[in-house]
């Protein structure tokens, strides 16, 4: 009786660990929690006041903690790096509050409501997942909160039922296709793909199955959670006569198991990973091949100077930082274009300015211009082949 | 036929983990009637431990000493880091505490583990760390029968651990010490009215629960390939489950609980599906409980008037 009360304790104490988004708030919250929403011509600024600098907050949804750190610290540290060269290049201060939402949908619908709450914030760069996207959305739409996902892919997002948000990336409906072709151009007969049981994830293995069945490939599915710390007995499960085990998963060291595991046990079908194994330093796994949502930075002349920048203070980074830079620029343009006009920047005027952004070039290597449900127009996936632990940009 | 004795293999493999990790659990409990939340971390640090060795050895692929020695002084530098570690954990956590109302050691003992988490989170960052073993022994090499494969590193981690719950069954039952901390747990003040040093039984308990679980911590790095700073919370939680599965509070029932779970995530994800594998061992956990409350091999509390 008297352990099963301490079991009991154990149960409540670990439910309630749980729940504990922390966002870090760097900057004096404005006192009254109500969302501004007064249009930009109202708060014009009159001739003959001191200039004051342009400010505002953006807030920052990623996975800083948690077992999607690896992800979520990458892509903090472009959010940074984007908003302090914007302060140093435009004299603005624009402020940047963290939020950890541990990849998590509990932890990111904790988090929305406190980055609402604080009036300083006009746009919010992330969540990073799908999953947390569905948790957040209405609220961001009730609050007119702009947000800008770095990474969620999941096709649905965009199909209008949350207005206020934006992506940089394209969706599984180009990346699952993009997969599936692939693997039935390099002749694939047997596939097994494995979903890890998040929104993302079981998104892209819809996207793939039917356009592989279409190509009279067989395929066999079964799904494992993210947590898992053993993939053996699945791969087990993997016939000998498979030719390609897809993945579509978010967490590149799994997937880097998952391959070690395979060769333990003398299979030898290929592994194709989704953009979210792109991760040249866990996921090594010679001759897998990895859809990229963005092309490797490092590879762009004239992106140089912003990889080398970014080294020299954090070291080194796989495809998620860039996204993340090239939506919080978005964002801090959004609302540098309202002090320049001589507006005062209010998220409604951001929402605006974001919907309306038209950047002829980028650091993903493409013109960013949102169309109506908020995706970018003609974003495309890479796909990279590992090779001698180098990523290569895999051309045919 | 192959494939069931694969998935058993694979079973055993995660089961002697688990097990080496659920005495840790049953063994403070049996004593103490503590529950030590943050011995997962003591593994994850016993992980890290061994990753230090492996990493001022020279790496995997280059390393400065024989492929032998390499893993044996990984294997000791994680048990040693844990050892001090669970030893201080109980000095400066519970012991303060052990008078204290049930649920106060068992707070304290949570916060020692997000305490530990978040020191891994910021003395080795977010990253994963591979033990990268496949530079170490070859993947492929190993007892292969027909299309059944056993790998070397399998049979290493499963080999050892056995030997080493056998040496503690040898310690609990014939040595001087073992009587001690048997006598502790049956009654821990009568045990002290008889003259055993019961602190220092109590730090012997902690001592050699860490030192498997840090022995665990670097075979899950050598098998499984990846640690990183989170690692601790699921394996201890299963391992949990292993010890109350078993009985917790008997080293046995420990043993028997963790080769349960570890075979029941193996032959549910083989044979049902990995959906449902967690589902399936916490439904086991419930049968049990439900059936014997005390556990497979524990014994029924008894109250003492």
């Amino acid at each position: 009786m008297r352990l099963l009360a301490v079991l009991a304790a154990f149960a409540l104490i670990v439910a309630a660990c749980g729940g504990d988004g922390d966002a870090t708030t760097t900057t004096a919250a404005a006192g009254d929690t109500t969302t501004t929403t007064a249009p930009p011509d109202d708060a014009t600024t009159t001739t003959g006041e001191a200039p004051m600098a342009c400010s505002g907050s953006i807030g920052v949804m990623a996975p800083i903690t948690g077992p999607a750190a690896s992800i979520g610290v990458e892509q903090l540290n472009w959010a940074k790096l984007a908003v302090d060269q914007f302060n140093e290049a435009n004299g603005t201060e624009i402020a940047l509050v963290e939020g950890d939402t541990q990849l998590d949908p509990a932890q990111a619908s904790t988090v929305a409501p406190q980055f609402v709450s604080d009036a300083g914030i006009l746009a919010v760069v992330g969540p990073a997942g799908s999953q947390e996207i569905e948790a957040v959305g209405a609220i961001f739409a009730d609050a007119g909160m702009p947000f800008i996902s770095m990474s969620a892919t999941r096709t649905d997002l965009t199909d209008g039922q949350y207005p206020t948000f934006f992506r940089v990336v394209p969706t599984d409906a180009d990346q699952g296709p993009t997969i599936a072709n692939f693997v039935a151009g390099m002749g694939g007969t047997k596939v097994f793909i494995v979903d890890d049981q998040t929104s993302y994830s079981t998104g892209l293995t819809e996207a793939i199955i039917p356009v592989l069945e279409a190509a009279d490939i067989e395929v066999t599915t079964d799904s494992v959670s993210q947590d898992a710390t053993d993939f053996s007995s699945l791969v087990s499960n993997v016939s000998d006569d498979t030719d390609w085990v897809i993945l579509p998963w978010q967490i590149a060291a799994n997937a880097q198991l998952f391959g070690q595991q395979l060769a333990e046990q003398g299979k030898t079908a290929a592994i194709f990973g989704s953009d979210g194994l792109f991760s040249p330093n866990d996921f090594t796994i010679e001759g897998s091949y990895v859809s990229a949502f963005a092309p490797d930075i490092t590879g762009i002349p004239e992106s140089a100077d912003l990889v080398e920048a970014f080294q020299s203070q954090y070291g080194d980074f796989g495809t998620f930082g860039p996204p993340t830079f090239a939506a919080a620029t978005i964002a801090l343009e959004a609302i540098y274009s309202i002090c320049q006009a001589g507006g005062e920047p209010d998220r409604a005027g951001v929402l605006e300015a974001v919907a309306a952004t038209d950047q002829a070039t980028s650091v993903l290597g493409q013109p960013i211009v949102f169309n109506e449900s908020g995706d970018v127009e003609g974003a495309v996936f890479f796909i990279f082949q590992i090779q001698d632990g180098e990523y290569v940009l895999f051309t045919g | 036929m192959d494939f069931f004795v694969q998935q058993l293999v694979n079973g055993l493999t995660l089961g002697s983990v688990y097990a080496l990790i659920a005495l840790g659990y049953s063994m403070v409990y049996g004593i103490l009637k503590l529950l030590n939340f943050a011995h997962g971390e003591v593994y994850m640090m016993g992980a890290f431990a061994g990753y230090g060795v492996l990493t001022v050895l020279g790496g995997a692929g280059s390393a400065v000493v024989p492929v032998p020695l390499l893993i044996l002084l990984m294997v000791l530098g994680g048990a040693a880091v844990s050892t001090v570690l669970g030893v201080a954990i109980e000095r400066f956590a519970y012991r303060p505490l052990r008078r204290s109302p049930r649920i106060a050691p068992l707070i304290s003992a949570i916060g020692v583990s997000f305490f530990l988490q978040s020191a891994a989170l910021l003395l080795f960052s977010a990253r994963f760390r591979t033990y990268d073993t496949p530079s170490m022994i070859s993947p492929t090499t190993g007892v292969v029968i027909g299309p059944l494969r056993i790998s070397l590193v399998r049979i290493i981690v499963i080999v050892s651990a056995f030997a080493l719950m056998a040496g503690l069954t040898l310690l609990v039952s014939r040595t001087k010490l073992g009587k001690a901390m048997r006598a502790t747990a049956f009654d821990l003040e009568g045990a002290a009215m008889m003259g055993i040093d019961v602190d220092k039984v109590i730090v012997a308990t902690f001592a050699i629960g860490s030192a498997l679980a840090g022995v665990a911590g670097v075979m899950v790095g050598l098998v499984f390939g990846r640690i990183f700073h989170f690692m601790g919370f699921i394996a201890g939680l299963k391992a949990f489950t292993a010890a109350v599965v078993g009985g917790i509070g008997s080293i046995p029932g420990a043993m028997l609980g963790g080769i349960l779970i570890g075979m029941a995530e193996a032959f549910s994800a083989g044979y049902i599906s990995s959906t449902f594998q967690n589902v399936i061992v916490f439904g086991i956990l419930i049968v049990v409980l439900l059936v014997k409350p005390s556990g497979l091999l524990g014994r029924p509390e008894l109250v003492k008037v």
